[in-house]
């Protein structure tokens, strides 16, 4: 969080973690498609030929408050390709959260746990403290065969603190949701180091409303969500 | 620290010092993402196309770009009165750092219905000229601002009073002459241009933030890649030290217990001897046998004993080597005769071919002997029953393995052989082909390890060739003139070549 009085604007980080092809660009690219332009810069995108993503990608999503405030949420992509772990780290420098998008399969799982700890080892290096940056599970590619069933999921959810949000990120489902509960998450952190509330009378349902209001929340969870207050398990 | 190196994990960040913040934590300005030269030479051309003047400023006032366009004689002829200067410098200021906003002189500029203006202003001039000012923004940002003009507006007829009644004595002849260099257009035309201009901008600004935080980011995960390796550097340069205080210890732990063994094995030995030549009372034939037995088991050891301490005399570098010459038929004779009793058991024939006449070499006599010893020991030991050992000395000749002229040693035997893959492996201390159990052949695997120290003390090389179940050739490869002698031989495991000088 970058939070500057004199230039009255909040900066926001999340930082989208994960496996190669696990469809972190593709929720970038699905929340850009959802906002309208006047609340998003341009998706910076840097792939190779074969889709892989090179550095990261960039969404950044703003909007102003009452109080007079800029609010812009930052919205990153790191490369999953094994060998760019250093890329990683320089992208998770200074997260405020992670969305970690694994892939549902079974024969998947080998790969997120070793990204997992990869995050972790990560967020060390970064001095990040591992409790205090929250993290939101995203099981996305819920539509292939051999996906993990409900109550596997579950039991990952039950095995951890963090919300758990089953995605198919290529046809939009999940993907606003992930978002909502990664930023819910990221404001009650910030709230409790900056006093969000207090300091800048931005109070999480209108961080929240606010953050969504330029995107077509039409059909997911998060209409419900901003409508009766709440969010994912 | 809790995650040192055992777990592979690199050290924590503090361990290794302060990171500068990284380009994605910043707030970039238009200068970081825009080339200025190419920019302006952009400008310039689209300037001279629509014949506008053009100049682009950042956030803090600074000019990226300035193209001007026809307005020069006008300007400058109002400027050279005194009023005229004071309003000029008015204006200017406030098309370059007013607020981006409909007040202070500014309104909103006349266009098409509908058209979306993204915050553009209009500036009138005194003169009856027009600005127009365009905030720069970027993912909800303002980083700085264009603004086009001054130009004529269609609809201007006279010079307006603002102007002449400020500048007395003004020649209007001359000044409407000025005036018509100036582009004459409808507010709305400029309008389209401006915006038209607008876009071609933000395409540039994104295609120059792409590059800029890529280049940028790419550097900072080089930087991080380098401090992960230079981490990993100094820990694997730690645990070598350890390994090679480890290395020591083991040297100097096996040379105090191979001389510890010796002596009690010595009077042992002496003893056997004693009782065998039956100084002390004759035996029976069946106790002869045993003491013998003794006495032959004694030797195998002190003969391994005595291989420990030389392996450990060298790891310690305590060797050195002392040349003579040497006679090479003598020498190779005398240590077949020491595995002769081993290969008359086993059926073995051993033949020696030397060159015609007598060969002296120069050379340390023992050294070499425990040379040859060892290999025929190994030939005797490794060729089944009924094979032959043959020992051959070349001609003095160039040897292209080292350099310089000398003579090939050859050792070779019908015996097992070696597989292909431990061939480079055979020659390291305590190395055994078979390391099972169970294995056929006896032996602590230091033979070899002493014959390589040895011939490269003489400058020399040691070469094999073998193939499984044919049986194996070793050549010792030596110099005519060995190189004087150092104060030590170097130990057989390879060490890491000396780091050069420092230069400056």
């Amino acid at each position: 969080m970058q939070l500057n009085h004199a230039q009255r604007e909040l900066t926001v980080k999340v930082v989208y973690y994960g496996p190669g092809l696990s469809g972190k660009t593709t929720n970038l690219q699905m929340i850009h498609a959802r906002t309208a332009a006047e609340g998003r810069g341009k998706l910076l995108t840097v792939e190779t030929h074969d889709d892989r993503t090179l550095f990261f990608d960039l969404l950044p999503v703003f909007f102003h408050t009452k109080g007079g405030y800029t609010v812009k949420v930052k919205l990153f992509t790191v490369p999953g390709q094994v060998i760019h772990n250093a890329t990683r780290r320089v992208v998770l420098q200074n997260a405020d959260a992670v969305a970690f998008i694994a892939d549902s399969r079974r024969s998947a799982g080998q790969e997120n746990n070793s990204y997992w700890n990869n995050l972790q080892d990560n967020m060390r290096e970064n001095g990040l403290n591992a409790a205090q940056v929250p993290i939101v599970i995203q099981f996305n590619k819920r539509d292939l065969p051999d996906t993990k069933t409900d109550a596997e999921l579950e039991e990952t959810r039950a095995r951890g603190k963090e919300p758990v949000i089953g995605a198919v990120a290529i046809r939009g489902e999940g993907v606003l949701e992930t978002l909502f509960a990664v930023l819910q998450l990221a404001y009650r952190k910030m709230d409790e180091q900056a006093g969000l509330t207090r300091n800048l009378g931005l109070s999480e349902a209108e961080f929240l409303k606010l953050v969504f209001a330029r995107m077509d929340v039409d059909g997911t969870q998060v209409r419900d969500w901003l409508a009766a207050g709440g969010g994912p398990r | 620290m809790s995650d040192g190196g055992d777990n592979g994990r690199p050290e924590p960040r503090d361990s290794r010092g302060e990171r500068p913040e990284s380009v994605l934590q910043r707030r970039l300005t238009l200068a970081d993402m825009l080339d200025v030269g190419t920019f302006n030479e952009l400008v310039k051309g689209f300037a001279d196309l629509y014949k506008l003047g053009i100049q682009v400023f950042d956030e803090k006032g600074n000019r990226l770009a300035y193209i001007k366009v026809g307005n020069g004689d006008f300007c400058g002829y109002v400027f050279s009165f005194p009023e005229g200067q004071r309003c000029c410098t008015q204006t200017v200021a406030r098309v370059k750092g007013g607020p981006l906003a409909t007040t202070q002189n500014a309104r909103a500029p006349q266009s098409a219905a509908g058209t979306k203006l993204h915050g553009m202003i209009t500036v009138p001039c005194f003169t009856g000229l027009r600005y127009l000012v365009l905030p720069i923004l970027w993912e909800g940002d303002v980083l700085g601002r264009v603004v086009f003009g001054p130009f004529t507006p269609e609809e201007m007829g006279e010079l307006p009073t603002s102007l002449t009644d400020l500048t007395p004595g003004i020649d209007l002849a001359m000044a409407q002459s000025y005036l018509s260099k100036i582009r004459r257009a409808p507010e709305s035309t400029i309008v389209k241009v401006l915006l038209h201009f607008a876009q071609l901008l933000e395409t540039l600004v994104a295609a120059g933030q792409k590059t800029y935080l890529t280049s940028q980011v790419h550097i900072e995960a080089t930087l991080e890649s380098n401090r992960d390796l230079e981490a990993q550097n100094r820990r694997l340069e730690q645990m070598n030290v350890q390994l090679k205080d480890m290395d020591r210890l083991k040297s100097s732990f096996l040379a105090t217990v191979s001389h510890e063994l010796r002596t009690p094995l010595t009077s042992i030995i002496g003893y056997s001897e004693m009782l065998a030549e039956g100084l002390v009372g004759s035996l029976n034939q069946e106790q002869t046998e045993y003491v013998r037995t003794i006495m032959d088991k004694g030797d195998t050891l002190l003969k391994l004993i005595s291989s420990i301490l030389d392996v450990t005399q060298i790891e310690a570098g305590k060797v050195r080597l002392t040349f003579e010459p040497v006679t090479v038929g003598d020498l190779i004779a005398s240590a077949i005769t020491s595995v002769r009793p081993q290969a008359q058991k086993k059926g073995l024939t051993i033949d020696m071919k030397l060159p015609g006449r007598k060969v002296e070499a120069r050379a340390d006599r023992e050294k070499l002997r425990q040379v040859m010893v060892n290999l025929l020991s190994n030939a005797v030991k490794f060729t089944p029953k009924g094979g032959w050992v043959q020992v051959l000395v070349t001609e003095v000749k160039f040897q292209p393995e080292i350099d310089a002229d000398g003579w090939r040693f050859v050792v070779q035997d019908s015996g097992v052989g070696i597989p292909a893959d431990q061939l480079e492996k055979i020659f390291q201390s305590f190395y055994q082909v078979d390391n099972s159990s169970t294995r056929e052949f006896g032996g602590a695997g230091l033979g070899l390890a002493i014959v390589k120290s040895y011939v490269e003390g003489h400058g020399g090389v040691v070469r094999v060739q073998s193939e499984l179940g044919q049986g194996s050739r070793f050549e010792v490869i030596l110099p005519v003139s060995p190189p004087p002698p150092r104060a030590v031989i170097s130990p057989p495991l390879s060490e890491a070549p000396p780091s050069p000088p420092e230069r400056f």
